[in-house]
C-alpha cells in the first residue's frame, strides 16, 4: 500500500465523524452543557458548597410521595386507556370505509389546539353549569337540581378528570402514528392470514399486532414519556399542589418559590435530576422488556 | 379434489367500474387452468373473488357444487400463493408452513410431519428453521408455496407468483409448478400476464379483457384459433401482424387488396369469406408464416429494418405500409438489416377477422 492509498483510506474513515462533529459540537453546546448543569447545580447550596440538602429537600418533600404516585398513576392509566382507544380508532380508520378520511381529519382536531384553549374548553365544560352539564340535562340523564360538580377538587375526580382531558388530547396522535403504521403493512400479509385458517381476532394477534410492534413502541415511548412529564395541564385546571406530579412540583419550586428564595431553584433541579432519572430508567426498561435492544443484535 | 364453477359472477367497484362482468367458468377437477390478459382485465379481481377475499356483486361460486359465494375464505378449503409471496417476517419458515395448520386440531407430530413434507417436496427442507429475511425471494416464494401446499386445499389459487422472480429461475418455477400439479393434481387457477407463461403451463387457458372472458381454450386453441383480434395479438410473441384489405372479385377469383400486395385466396379460404364479399377485412399471420421465397414466388419484397437473432432463429422487422411487421425465420440464411427480402403469407395460416368487430370469420 503507498502512502497516497493510505492517507485516502484515512479520510475515509475520518469521514462520518466528520460530517457528525457539527451535530456533536450544538449538542455539546445546548444539551449536554445544560444537562450537566442541572446534575452539578443540584448538589450544591447558593455558596457553591457540595450539600447533598437538596435532594433531602427532595425526599421530605410532603408533596413527593403524592407526586410520584399521581405520576405514575396518570401516565398508567392514561397510556394505557389512549392506547386501546387509539388503536381501535385506527382499525376502523384503516377498513377505509366511506368517510375515513373526514372522520380522520375531525378525529385530529384536538392536536390543533394549545393545552391553555384545552383547558379552557374543558374547565367550561366541567363547570358545575357547563355545557358538560346542560347536556346531560337536556339528554335527561341528570334532573335540573343534580348537577355533578366534577371540579370539587377532591383527589379521585380531579385524577380521572385529568386523565379524560389528557386522553382526549393526545389520542389523535397516537392514533396517527398508528395508521401510518398500519398503511405501512403489505395488506396481502393479512389477507394470507385470513385465508390459511384465520379469523378477524386470529389475524389480529398473530399477524397485525406483531408486524405493528415497531410502531406500537415508538407511540408508546413517546406517549409514556410525556405522560410521565404531565404538569401544565393539571396547572391550568387545578393550579399548583391540588393535585401534585413530579413536574408540577418542579416548576411550582422553580417558578413561584424560586424568585423570593433562589434556593428553591438548587432544589428543583434536584427534582428535575430525579424525573430525569426516572424517565430514563422507564425507557430502557421497556426498550428492554419490548425486545427492541434483541433485534438490534440480531440485525 | 374438486372442480370449480362460477356462475353469473361480478364484481362491481363503482358505479361504472366493473371488475369482473357476469362472468360464467368452470374449472375441471385436476385442470390446471390459467386466467391471462392485461393488467386491468378483472384476472386477478376474478382470483379473489374465488378467494373470498373480495365480496361478490352478483353471482355465485360453487366448490363440488356448494355454494361458498358467502363463506369467509378460511372456511373455503382455499390456498393461495400470492404475488408479493405474503410470508410473514415474523415467523420462522416452519411457523409458515404450520399457522394454517395449527387452526386444525392436529397433534404437534402431525404439524411436524407434515411441514417436514412439503418443506422437503419444494426443496426447502433445510430453512425451516430461517426468518424470511434471511431468504432469497426465490426461496420465500418457494415458502409461499410450501405454506398453500401444507393444507392440502380443494382448490390451489395463484395470483402472479412467478412475476417477482429474475427470468431464469422463473423458467424453472414453471417447471417445477407443473411438476408439483402433477403429483398433488390439486385444481389449480393460476393468474398471469405473461402469455408464454400461460403457454407453457396451462391444461386450459381463459384469456380475459374487461372484466369479461374472451376465449377459452387449451394453448393450442388460443394460438392457433384465436378468436378476435385481441387474443391473436396478445397471444404468441412476437404478436400476430394484421392488415387492413380489401375483398376483390376478378372473375372467379377472389383477391385481398393491399395498398402494397395483392393476395390470390385458394378454394378454401374463398369459401369462407363468401359473406364478406367487396367488403374490407382484418387478416392476421403470426410471425412465422410469412417466409422468404425467391424473387419468382413473391407476393411482397422490403427492406429488413431491424433483426434480432434469436440463436437458431432470427426475427426480422421491416415496415410494410408504414405499420411494422414481423417474421421470424431459420438462421438457414442470416440477414441483415437493409436486405431485400422476397415474402410470401402461408395461406392455411391466414385469419380472418371482422373488420368492425374484430370477430374470427371462419372456424378453420
Amino acid at each position: 500500500m503507498d502512502s497516497l492509498t493510505h492517507s485516502r483510506s484515512i479520510w475515509k474513515k475520518a469521514a462520518p465523524y466528520l460530517l457528525i462533529a457539527p451535530t456533536i459540537v450544538w449538542y455539546g453546546f445546548f444539551w449536554a452543557r445544560p444537562v450537566i448543569q442541572a446534575f452539578y447545580g443540584g448538589f450544591f447550596d447558593l455558596n457553591g458548597h457540595f450539600t447533598l440538602d437538596n435532594y433531602k429537600f427532595v425526599f421530605n418533600d410532603p408533596y413527593f410521595l403524592q407526586a410520584i404516585f399521581n405520576t405514575f398513576f396518570i401516565a398508567i392509566v392514561s397510556v394505557a386507556v389512549e392506547f386501546v382507544l387509539a388503536f381501535g380508532l385506527s382499525l376502523l380508520i384503516n377498513i377505509r370505509f366511506k368517510g375515513a378520511g373526514v372522520f380522520l381529519f375531525i378525529a385530529t382536531i384536538p392536536m390543533a389546539l394549545p393545552f391553555v384553549a384545552i383547558a379552557a374548553m374543558w374547565k367550561a365544560g366541567l363547570a358545575t353549569y357547563g355545557w358538560l352539564n346542560s347536556f346531560l340535562y337536556h339528554v335527561g340523564l341528570i334532573a335540573k337540581n343534580g348537577k355533578i360538580v366534577f371540579m370539587s377538587g377532591n383527589k379521585w375526580p380531579s385524577i380521572f378528570v385529568i386523565i379524560i382531558i389528557d386522553a382526549w388530547g393526545v389520542i389523535p396522535s397516537m392514533m396517527i402514528i398508528l395508521v401510518a403504521g398500519m398503511q405501512n403493512l403489505n395488506e396481502e400479509l393479512k389477507e394470507a392470514g385470513y385465508i390459511f385458517g384465520g379469523t378477524r381476532l386470529t389475524v389480529l394477534r398473530k399477524i397485525t399486532i406483531p408486524l405493528l410492534k415497531s410502531t406500537i413502541t415508538t407511540a408508546l415511548i413517546l406517549r409514556i414519556i410525556s405522560a410521565i412529564q404531565i404538569w401544565a395541564i393539571i396547572t391550568l385546571m387545578f393550579g399548583y399542589l391540588r393535585l401534585p406530579t413530579l413536574v408540577s412540583q418542579l416548576v411550582f419550586y422553580s417558578d413561584q418559590r424560586a424568585p423570593a428564595d433562589p434556593v428553591y431553584y438548587q432544589r428543583a433541579l434536584a427534582y428535575s435530576v430525579i424525573v430525569a432519572i426516572i424517565i430514563s430508567s422507564i425507557v430502557i426498561l421497556y426498550l428492554k422488556v419490548s425486545g427492541s435492544f434483541r433485534k438490534e443484535e440480531n440485525g | 379434489m374438486a372442480d370449480l364453477k362460477l356462475e353469473n359472477l361480478s364484481k362491481r367497484f363503482s358505479r361504472k367500474v366493473w371488475g369482473v362482468k357476469k362472468m360464467d367458468l368452470s374449472v375441471k377437477d385436476k385442470e390446471f387452468l390459467v386466467l391471462l390478459g392485461p393488467s386491468g382485465c378483472g384476472k386477478t379481481t376474478t382470483l379473489r373473488l374465488i378467494a373470498g377475499l373480495e365480496e361478490a356483486t352478483t353471482g355465485n361460486i360453487l366448490i363440488d357444487g356448494v355454494d361458498i359465494t358467502d363463506t369467509p375464505p378460511r372456511k373455503r378449503d382455499i390456498s393461495m400463493v400470492f404475488q408479493s409471496y405474503a410470508v410473514w417476517p415474523h415467523m420462522t419458515v416452519y411457523d409458515n408452513i404450520a399457522f394454517a395448520l395449527r387452526f386444525k386440531h392436529l397433534s404437534k407430530a402431525e404439524i411436524d410431519s407434515i411441514v417436514t413434507e412439503t418443506a422437503d417436496m419444494v426443496k426447502i427442507d433445510n430453512l425451516v428453521k430461517r426468518y424470511p429475511d434471511q431468504l432469497s425471494g426465490g426461496q420465500r416464494q418457494r415458502v409461499a408455496l410450501a405454506r398453500a401446499l401444507a393444507v392440502k386445499p380443494k382448490i390451489f389459487l395463484m395470483d402472479e407468483p412467478l412475476s417477482n422472480l429474475d427470468a431464469k429461475l422463473r423458467v424453472v418455477m414453471r417447471t417445477e409448478l407443473r411438476a408439483i400439479h402433477q403429483q398433488t393434481k390439486a385444481t389449480t387457477v393460476f393468474v398471469t400476464h405473461d402469455q408464454s407463461e400461460a403457454m407453457s403451463m396451462a391444461d386450459r387457458i381463459v384469456i380475459m379483457k374487461d372484466g369479461v372472458i374472451v376465449q377459452i381454450g387449451s394453448p393450442d386453441d388460443v394460438y392457433f384459433k384465436s378468436t378476435n383480434v385481441f387474443v391473436a395479438g396478445f397471444i404468441g410473441m412476437p404478436p400476430t401482424n394484421f392488415f387492413t384489405v380489401e375483398i376483390i372479385h376478378e372473375g372467379t377469383d377472389i383477391v385481398l387488396k393491399h395498398p402494397f400486395f395483392e393476395l390470390k385466396l385458394d378454394n378454401e379460404r374463398k369459401s369462407m369469406l363468401y359473406d364478406y364479399s367487396k367488403r374490407s377485412l382484418t387478416f392476421g399471420i403470426r410471425p412465422e408464416d410469412i417466409t422468404i421465397t425467391s424473387e419468382k414466388n413473391n407476393l411482397l419484397k422490403e427492406r429488413a429494418l431491424v433483426v434480432e437473432p434469436q440463436g437458431s432463429l432470427q426475427i426480422i422487422a421491416l415496415k410494410i405500409d408504414d405499420k411494422i411487421v414481423k417474421l421470424v425465420s431459420a438462421r438457414e440464411h442470416t440477414v441483415f438489416p437493409g436486405d431485400m427480402l422476397f415474402l410470401t403469407f402461408k395461406q392455411n395460416k391466414l385469419h380472418f377477422f371482422d373488420i368492425d368487430t374484430g370477430e374470427r370469420i371462419g372456424d378453420l
